[in-house]
């Protein structure tokens, strides 16, 4: 299966010239930037484009060579390489090319806005993120697990609602957006709802699963043990449920983060990472709805392994 | 991934759910015709005030009469309902937008699995490809990938990509990391046993490919598929959206919003969510007809 990486390990060059080889190949995309600054666009753009293909493909022996062995290294240094590359030579390409920011903005300027927009846009993610994603998943999981805690305690609701919720789970967000917000208004709270009602079905059907997952063997015992109707929930329902909540959980909280900035593009008062980006694509600003784009990344990604975090220390502690 | 395993058929001993989901289904339109009045009333009551004709005296009667009713009155509803699908294949019926929108979303779908077969077979056959670009893969889809869409939707459109394909791309580019990711994971699927079974049959490396790890995937793709379907139809009503189109239940979700039509987008929103679960249904339908071999889970 391996058998390509086999070959490179058996050649004479061993991992330890991985890193030179990244450096070099950083070093030279670094340069052919900074070498393409001091101009306005190269007369010839595609020596330059040869260049950066050459030293990418030195990166990309450097990346085999570094993902050698089982080490920390071998796992981290690869994909950290591979990001860090791709942005030096589009910067270069771009550059070369002379592609106006209002088409594809260079990394360099998207870098320049978000530090130039940072007060807006980390108001704009206050928006998008604390009010609306975070509020929306915190109410949409409550309401999710009261739901399953009764389709579990009364069996008639379980078979009426459950059918619903899985039907209604592959519902296009964007169908349901502007009925809300027209109903709801444009400020925040239209796109919580939104989020809240997203999160509610995953959460509702892998509750139920959960709940339900509990082994007879572990129920009989508690029988035996005289053991109430609370104590049951407490020390063998709810335990056997978790890793199904967490799971549905990690899901909810990247679509939470996803579905406010879609929901955002149907309405809003002039606030959001959603509405940012709809209005700067409107007005060629791409740096700016670049910009926008990382934050929301590093937000989605920090917000997920949180709840990754989270669900390790609960999991571990019971 | 918590939707789909929930779409798979029940085992059969169990009652049959039809009765009880019956009974939801009328409490909900019981408690339909209260919680219309209560939704309305304060906007009737406001446009009252402001002294407009309506044709009635009580705020509670003008809630079935609004032009713009925060949730619709049936009689309302059944107009909106006629006035967007009667010629079903209209260009301004909702019917045959949906139509265009589920196209875009299943040619997407389809460009989406091809390139997904493709880098899956790279990341299971390099390790250095894999560990280069799989955290970037997981990553990407804790990312608000549809904000791209609009920009991606504008960038395509520079390049003279117009029409039915930049939503295709879009829907596609959506869906294409969760069938990557779920293809690698199939291809990884069969286990040592069967492999050494392939060997001792004297299998090449293409054949085990071909005969063994492809087929064992299919099941992942389709889980993924389904996974993936939801979100590539709302990648192509975005760049319905965002683009100039003149067709697509993006473009009439945009143009009623502009209006203000309420009941339209009402309309709008049942056909939309009818085809996000005929989509998903489709593929559970291509899936049990793809994966007979196999009984369902």
């Amino acid at each position: 299966m391996t058998q390509g990486s086999m070959q490179i390990a058996a050649l004479p060059v061993r991992s330890g010239f991985g890193l030179p080889l990244l450096l070099l190949s950083a070093a030279g995309l670094l340069g052919l930037s900074v070498l393409l600054a001091g101009q306005a666009a190269p007369a010839l753009a595609w020596p330059w484009l040869l260049g950066v293909v050459a030293l990418l493909l030195v990166g990309a022996v450097g990346i085999r060579q570094s993902a050698q062995g089982e080490s920390r290294t071998a796992r981290i240094l690869p994909a950290a390489a591979t990001l860090i590359l791709a942005v030096l030579a589009a910067e270069a390409i771009l550059r070369a090319y002379a592609v106006p920011t209002g088409l594809i903005p260079a990394p360099s300027k998207v870098a320049q806005s978000l530090w130039a927009a940072r007060t807006v846009l980390l108001q704009d993610a206050y928006y998008t993120f604390v009010l609306e994603a975070l509020l929306g998943f915190v109410v949409g999981t409550l309401a999710g697990l009261g739901l399953a805690l009764l389709a579990v305690r009364f069996r008639i609701l379980e078979r009426g609602v459950l059918p619903y919720a899985a039907l209604l789970s592959s519902v296009p967000i964007v169908a349901l957006a502007p009925v809300v917000i027209k109903a709801a208004g444009l400020g925040w709270p239209s796109k919580t709802i939104i989020v809240a009602i997203t999160v509610l079905f995953p959460v509702v059907i892998n509750a139920v699963r959960g709940l339900q997952s509990a082994q007879p063997m572990h129920l009989d015992l508690m029988h035996s043990y005289a053991a109430s109707p609370a104590q049951i929930f407490r020390e063998v329902r709810w335990p056997s449920a978790l890793p199904f909540i967490f799971t549905a959980l990690r899901v909810s909280s990247t679509l939470a983060l996803i579905n406010a900035i879609v929901a955002e593009f149907f309405g809003t008062e002039g606030h959001g990472l959603g509405f940012r980006i709809q209005i700067e694509v409107g007005r060629f600003g791409l740096d700016i709805v670049w910009a926008a784009i990382v934050v929301a990344s590093v937000i989605g990604i920090s917000f997920y392994l949180f709840i990754s975090a989270l669900e390790r220390f609960v999991l571990r502690r019971n | 991934m918590t939707a789909a395993p929930a779409n798979l058929p029940r085992p059969a001993r169990r009652p049959s759910n039809l009765l009880p989901m019956l009974g939801v289904a009328l409490a909900a339109l019981l408690l339909y015709w209260p919680l219309m009045l209560w939704a309305n009333s304060g906007q009737a009551a406001r446009s009252l005030a402001s002294g407009a004709d309506l044709g009635c005296t009580t705020a509670l009667a003008c809630a079935t009469q609004l032009r713009n009713p925060v949730i619709p009155a049936p009689g309302q509803f059944a107009t909106g309902f006629t006035s967007l699908s009667v010629p079903p294949l209209a260009p301004t019926s909702a019917p045959y937008n949906a139509l265009v929108t589920g196209g875009e979303t299943l040619l997407g779908l389809a460009l989406a699995s091809v390139l997904g077969l493709v880098l899956a077979t790279l990341l299971v056959r390099s390790r250095s490809f894999e560990r280069a670009t799989l955290p970037w893969l997981v990553a990407s889809q804790t990312v608000p990938i549809v904000a791209l869409a609009p920009m991606l939707a504008v960038l395509l459109g520079q390049y003279g990509v117009q029409g039915f394909l930049p939503k295709a791309i879009i829907a596609a580019y959506i869906a294409f990391f969760p069938i990557a990711i779920g293809m690698a994971q199939g291809l990884r699927s069969p286990d040592p046993l069967q492999l050494d079974l392939m060997r001792t049959y004297r299998a090449s490396p293409a054949q085990v490919f071909g005969l063994l790890q492809v087929p064992a995937s299919l099941p992942y793709l389709f889980t993924s598929l389904k996974v993936a379907a939801t979100a590539a139809l709302v990648g192509s009503i975005v760049a319905e959206i965002s683009t100039i189109s003149f067709s697509g239940l993006g473009k009439m979700l945009a143009e009623n919003s502009r209006a203000s039509d309420t009941v339209a987008l009402w309309v709008i929103m049942i056909y939309g969510a009818a085809l996000g679960i005929v989509l998903v249904a489709l593929i559970g339908g291509l899936e049990r007809l793809v994966t007979r071999w196999r009984p369902p889970a």
